[in-house]
């Protein structure tokens, strides 16, 4: 389907650059929630995401010439963006992971369990969920980015490689690696409870 | 294909468009008669439903509706911001372009009221000599250079007549204090280098630089004195 020629990203960049607030907002309802999700699974903090988010398109309001649109589409761009804000909270706050957190209204991390029949089925699945976050966002950075990218956005290795501004073969092997890693992790976590259980 | 080999391309041989359906089926070969890797791919097809799971979850989060807000705040004070700025700038270049054509207006205007009060009564600045025609004296050339730089630049020499004070004159040879009972100060605009025909040092270097000069003119209309003011 082809988007009309006055709703093309360049089109809205353009009219956002001249004042147009109406056009800057549809660019963003368009990419805040890529941009969101991408920052949440790779800092697993959802203040950190909201921080990322907002600070590419204050990059974007701020500076739109930085964006070339014979580069790629505006989409990559505030990818990169969201990207080095991302590696630069990490090298920040290396060690600040919160396992849970709250939303704004109390609740819990924003994990929404569809088909949790019986309340021990919806903690199982719950606990197993956060030991999925956890071993992600224990992975280093640069096998998280590749899993986070290929596993969770489900990208192309082109589209990651191209993201993540390296060649094919090495966000194979970094996808390898963190799968390795990620997979290591899993089983130790479920094998925990195992053991406490059999101690017990 | 071998372990290794199934072990880094292997296990995604599916999803990866860079390589062949050649390595894709060598691939299924391979898990399908190693155990070990199709045990390995079964763990890693075990860990991607988890993780597909696990990005369900955040599938549909979305940025809190405050950043929109504080982005679109941001937005307006920004652009408001950047019009005031550009006004600011046009008006303070316009002020200053006002500025300078009412001060050469001023200027030029100035100007042709000196040059019309020069030209009307050049006797109130300059008195002519009363009774040098038959005397030559040594004040001759001095008074001449002098006179030929005011009329040289008739239209930018100032004429003013200097205050009224005699205090830092210095006496030209042959001039005595006693002669300046009568004598008026004529402030003249000069190059340098002309103070060397009263008979005064002048640096080489610096003879071409315009000064203003007081001459003190005696009776005779002959300079008696010359100060630098200050």
């Amino acid at each position: 389907m082809r988007i009309a020629e006055q709703d093309r990203d360049d089109v809205l960049l353009r009219r956002a650059a001249k004042g147009d607030e109406e056009a800057f907002t549809i660019l963003y309802r368009r990419h805040q929630a890529a941009m969101y999700r991408f920052a949440l699974r790779m800092t697993g903090n959802t203040w950190a995401a909201e921080e990322i988010v907002q600070d590419v398109f204050m990059t974007l309001m701020r500076d739109p010439k930085k964006y070339d649109a014979t580069r790629g589409a505006l989409g990559a761009f505030l990818y990169g963006v969201a990207r080095n804000r991302v590696m630069k909270h990490l090298e920040r706050l290396p060690r600040e992971i919160p396992l849970e957190e709250k939303n704004e209204d109390g609740t819990g991390s924003g994990i929404v369990l569809q088909d949790a029949s019986t309340p021990a089925m919806w903690v199982e699945k719950r606990e197993r969920k956060l030991q999925v976050r956890a071993a992600v966002l224990e992975l280093p950075v640069e096998f998280r980015e590749a899993v986070v990218l290929c596993e969770l956005e489900e990208m192309s290795y082109e589209e990651a490689a191209q993201m993540a501004g390296c060649p094919i073969g090495t966000i194979r092997s970094r996808l390898h690696r963190g799968r390795a890693l990620l997979m290591a992790k899993l089983e130790m976590l479920r094998g925990v409870p195992r053991r406490a259980s059999v101690a017990r | 294909m071998k372990c290794e080999e199934f072990v880094a391309i292997g296990l995604d041989a599916g999803r990866d468009a860079s390589l062949g359906e050649v390595v894709r089926v060598a691939a299924r070969e391979h898990a399908s008669t190693c155990s070990r890797c199709a045990a390995l791919q079964d763990s890693w097809q075990a860990a991607g439903a988890e993780l597909r799971a696990f990005a369900e979850d955040t599938a549909m989060a979305e940025t809190p509706a405050r950043v929109e807000m504080r982005l679109r705040q941001e937005f307006r004070t920004q652009h408001v911001t950047l019009k005031v700025r550009r006004a600011a700038v046009v008006t303070a270049w316009a002020l200053a372009a006002a500025a300078v054509l009412i001060g050469a207006v001023s200027w030029r205007n100035w100007q042709k009221e000196e040059t019309a009060n020069h030209l009307t009564s050049p006797q109130s600045a300059v008195k002519p000599p009363a009774n040098n025609s038959n005397v030559m004296t040594n004040h001759e050339r001095p008074a001449q250079s002098a006179a030929a730089v005011r009329q040289s630049d008739a239209a930018e020499a100032e004429t003013l007549m200097a205050d009224n004070e005699m205090s830092g004159f210095t006496f030209l040879p042959g001039a005595f204090a006693a002669d300046t009972g009568d004598a008026e100060i004529l402030r003249v605009r000069m190059q340098r280098g002309a103070l060397g025909a009263f008979g005064l040092p002048v640096s080489e270097e610096r003879a071409s630089d315009w000064i203003q000069v007081d001459l003190l003119v005696g009776n005779d209309g002959l300079p008696e004195a010359v100060r630098l003011p200050r």
